[in-house]
């Protein structure tokens, strides 16, 4: 740089820099994700084996924890925290799902089917050294039944509950004011009252001020950084049993390329949700086991039927077209769900038909051949057509007020998926003349609560028990004013499914509830508001030189992440700690050094030019 | 710059008076002038190489972009059309292999030079508009007036310009107007400041001092007399502008914020992470569209390079 000119060298400086920042930002794209987890690799490669001796499994996570407060959790990821963390009066059995003793050992319904007994377990302490009795479970569901704050995250399952009491230590007795068959699949955590009565305000306190937090699960929470991990220690003192590895960390990457890329270097045990390039990749990897289990949730397309709260007051923008079972029947039949299948998911998946996945057999409704709205673009049009939608000059299909039809669609803009299925539609409907917009956001809530959609993606995982998936398609579940929030899914109120899901709800012989379970989904599946495009697998990976064997749930091919239950981490045994974790990254140093070389040629052409260019410049 | 005096530059300086001819027409006199100067500017050009490996690369880049459609065909986006399988290698059907929809690569990159192009010009030009209409009336009219408009200037340009553009798209819609807006707004105080430095420059001419006492008003001035000599400046810092705009279209549809319809570099590579190409070692996704933003931000630069130093007065008086 020639600095004597004060004018030139004032203009030539910003110029260098732009330059620079040019290269730099260019190079930087080339190698944004082959570079970044190489670096971040880096500080702390091999933490999840053996340090110090003590076996630490670490666990990638991507989703954030909306709070630890088990009255107010009801993502995923803090909902599986609090089934390690607290005990809940009954479990699944991870072989079949059936039900198995949990904090209570056994439980039965009187004649009248309204009062349900629970003996408390004796041998179940908080991790604070004090007994855990059946007075805690009383407190924790008066405290539901009487505060509306702590009734958000799962206030479903006592709004049916009269008076519940606790007799002795050892018993626990629930008076309910009608049937439910939901009683011995309450997923509630029970908290401890000593702990949990200084609690002022339910729907401020998110427990996560005070470590470790009072439990009595497999796992006591002991540190918490928001969106950079959560420590849990095992509870030696466990009824069932120990935790067998020394800490449990769910650490944070937000990028699931750099998770894998930490799964490659041995820095976490375990990664969920890959992509199938992933997946397939990871197959051929050294000392990685890729589990590829049927989901237990459900992909759909939600229409909105005109949003409305239970004030019977319309909200929302929602399209009026839609209101038109022919218009969605006849967006439905022109949506190929195999090709979403075989290449959206790229095989990891299953097909969509009802509405609760096939894993679950005993509750799995299918339409029947007469009855599926299957791909067939010609009926589509045909119906649309038949119910007076034409199409004008230039090939686009006229709503009944005269304009084109066009939609718009809320999509998750996290979720790959939603786009590339956005993609699809758009060419499926655009050749019936629809038009359709995708809307990525990353918020989708706030247009969702206040019915600002046409349609949208839509998903949920499903519980051995069905009730609440069920639960948050009926009209009591709607908004109680268009300011409310409820717990409805989609805004649907039908008094055909409401019938038959008070019937199912108070059902105890599990033939005939399966029964009327059926029913529901198959008048669900008429109104035609919803639409399950796929079932999506669990796709996961682990490290079989850290993880030397986990329970999946099912037994047979099951998943791992998201359990009904805390199986998989509490069964998890560390594998021999050897040293074998630093192969499977040669890809990645591979891919490094060629963006490394690309960047110095950059950077060296940049430099000769640069001299060159000033050559006349320099004195 | 105010202390260097500056003689008018080639271009066009209606100040210095054609000289009249009894056949000649003003007009024509004009565009002898222009073509005189045109071709004393590529002669210029011509010496730098750089530059005109820049303009090489350009021409082919733009050819290739707006011959996209008889090349590659708009089919290329379809997927429900892809011709091939999920995340293939290279092969000889298709050079760079395929994305997860099937698509070909070589296909989506020359289509995506389209856009990656379109937005970049536009943002360019919008982000130097604003800043030249900026400079120019906050160099004319001084005083207080010059001094809110600076203190606005210096707020932009000390706000991140990533953070601003980011902040931006994701209120606004999600559209390629969006992005250009997005990058035009947040882009242009270097250009005002630039620009009104040289309006300065130009103004304490003699000849300024002249038109005005012949009555040449505010708009006068500012039109005929000062923006055909802040141009050259204007034209240059566009050429160079250009580069950083389509590095940060393509920084925003890396980072999920541009138009998820439409086919465009930093989309593909978005694209491919969302994919898990990197952690899969599918270089063949990542690694061309990113050469190409480099290739293309690189040439607009020495193409910039070369026309600031053919128009700049200073090296031109040295020669």
């Amino acid at each position: 740089m020639v600095t004597t000119a004060l004018p030139q060298s004032a203009r030539q400086r910003p110029r260098f820099r732009l330059v620079l920042a040019t290269g730099a930002a260019a190079a930087s794209l080339v190698t944004a994700g082959a570079v970044v987890p190489e670096a971040q690799a880096q500080p702390q490669a091999r933490a999840a084996a053996a340090d110090n001796g003590r076996q630490v499994l670490t666990v990638a996570v991507s989703q954030s924890i909306d709070s630890l407060s088990p009255f107010l959790a009801q993502r995923l990821v803090s909902t599986s925290i609090h089934r390690l963390a607290y005990d809940y009066l009954t479990n699944y059995d991870p072989e079949d799902g059936h039900t198995v003793p949990g904090l209570a050992t056994e439980w039965k319904p009187s004649a009248d089917k309204l009062t349900w007994t629970y003996a408390i377990r004796d041998d179940s302490k908080w991790s604070d050294g004090k007994q855990a009795t059946a007075e805690d479970a009383a407190w924790t569901f008066n405290k539901m039944m009487t505060d509306p704050n702590a009734a958000t995250a799962s206030g479903s399952f006592t709004a049916n509950f009269k008076k519940v009491t606790a007799p002795d230590p050892e018993t626990l007795v629930i008076e309910l004011k009608e049937p439910q068959a939901t009683m011995t699949a309450l997923d509630v955590p029970i908290v401890p009252k000593h702990v949990w009565e200084k609690v002022g305000d339910f729907s401020k306190f998110n427990n996560d001020k005070q470590f470790p937090i009072v439990g009595n699960g497999p796992f006591v929470v002991t540190d918490f950084k928001v969106d950079q991990y959560v420590k849990l220690a095992p509870n030696k003192a466990f009824w069932r049993g120990a935790p067998k590895f020394d800490e449990l960390v769910f650490k944070y990457y937000k990028d699931g390329d750099a998770a894998v890329a930490a799964l490659r270097k041995g820095e976490v045990s375990f990664v969920q949700g890959l992509t199938p390039a992933q997946a397939e990749a990871l197959k051929s990897a050294e000392n990685i086991k890729v589990n590829d289990a049927p989901g237990r949730r459900f992909f759909a397309l939600a229409t909105n039927p005109g949003a409305q709260s239970k004030d019977g007051k319309k909200f929302g923008n929602g399209h009026k077209a839609l209101l038109d079972p022919a218009v969605r029947k006849a967006l439905f039949h022109a949506i190929d769900r195999k090709t979403i299948v075989d290449k959206v998911f790229q095989g990891h998946a299953v097909e969509g038909e009802g509405y609760i996945p096939p894993r679950f057999e005993s509750y799995f409704w299918k339409p029947d051949a007469s009855r599926k709205i299957a791909y067939d673009p010609a009926k589509a049009a045909q119906i649309l057509g038949g119910a007076g939608y034409k199409k004008n000059g230039n090939g686009k299909r006229l709503g009944k007020d005269g304009k084109p039809l066009d939609f718009r669609i809320l999509c998750h803009a996290t979720d790959p998926n939603d786009k590339a299925i956005g993609k699809y539609l758009q060419e499926w409907w655009g050749e019936l003349g629809i038009g359709l917009k995708v809307e990525c956001l990353d918020n989708v809530s706030d247009p969702w609560l206040k019915g600002d959609y046409d349609l949208a993606f839509d998903g949920w995982s499903v519980n051995p028990d069905p009730d609440f998936v069920l639960s948050i398609h009926t009209c009591a579940a709607l908004p109680a004013t268009p300011k409310d929030t409820g717990a409805t899914d989609n805004f649907i109120c039908d008094k055909q499914f409401d019938g038959l899901y008070a019937q199912q709800a108070a059902e105890y012989d599990p033939a005939k509830r399966a029964d009327l379970v059926k029913q529901m989904q198959s008048r669900l599946y008429d109104t035609g508001y919803m639409n399950v495009l796929a079932y999506p697998n669990a796709v996961e990976a682990y490290r079989t030189d850290q993880i030397k064997s986990i329970t999946t749930m099912p037994e047979a091919a099951g998943n791992i992440y998201g359990q009904d239950g805390y199986w998989s981490w509490w069964s998890a045994e560390p594998a021999a700690a050897d040293d074998g974790s630093d192969s499977g990254s040669s890809m990645g140093v591979a891919i490094g050094a060629g963006a490394a070389v690309v960047l110095a040629a950059a950077l060296g052409l940049f430099v000769v030019m640069r001299r060159r260019s000033t050559a006349e410049d320099r004195e | 710059m105010t202390t260097t005096p500056t003689p008018p530059t080639k271009q066009v300086t209606p100040g210095t008076g054609p000289a009249t001819g009894p056949v000649r027409t003003a007009r024509s006199l004009a565009w002898e002038r222009r073509r005189h100067s045109m071709a004393r500017f590529w002669s210029s050009y011509r010496t730098h190489r750089a530059g005109l490996f820049g303009l090489a690369a350009l021409a082919l880049i733009a050819l290739t972009a707006l011959t996209a459609p008889l090349l590659v065909g708009s089919d290329v986006q379809s997927v429900t059309a892809a011709p091939g399988t999920a995340m293939e290698k290279p092969s000889g059907e298709f050079p760079l292999g395929t994305d997860q929809f099937g698509r070909s690569l070589l296909g989506l990159l020359v289509w995506g030079a389209r856009i990656s192009l379109t937005v970049g010009l536009l943002a360019a030009a919008l982000s130097v508009a604003i800043g030249t209409l900026v400079g120019i009336i906050a160099g004319h009219y001084g005083g207080w007036f010059s001094t809110v408009l600076m203190r606005i200037t210096d707020w932009f340009l000390v706000m991140p310009t990533l953070v601003l553009a980011i902040v931006l798209a994701t209120v606004m819609s999600r559209n390629i107007w969006t992005v250009v807006i997005a990058i035009g707004v947040t882009s242009w105080p270097t250009t005002a400041r630039l620009v009104r430095a040289q309006t300065i420059a130009v103004e304490s001419r003699p000849y300024i001092e002249r038109a005005k006492a012949l009555g040449g008003g505010h708009t006068h001035i500012m039109n005929r007399h000062v923006l055909p000599n802040v141009m050259p400046l204007v034209l240059a810092q566009t050429t160079l502008g250009i580069s950083s705009a389509i590095l940060t279209e393509a920084t925003l549809a890396f980072l999920g914020l541009g138009d998820p319809t439409v086919v465009s570099w930093g989309g593909m590579l978005q694209d491919a992470r969302e994919a898990g190409a990197v952690s899969s070692g599918h270089w063949s996704y990542l690694a061309p569209p990113g050469i190409a933003i480099a290739l293309v931000a690189l040439a607009f630069t020495l193409c910039g390079r070369a026309i600031e130093s053919v128009l700049n007065p200073k090296l031109g008086v040295a020669r």
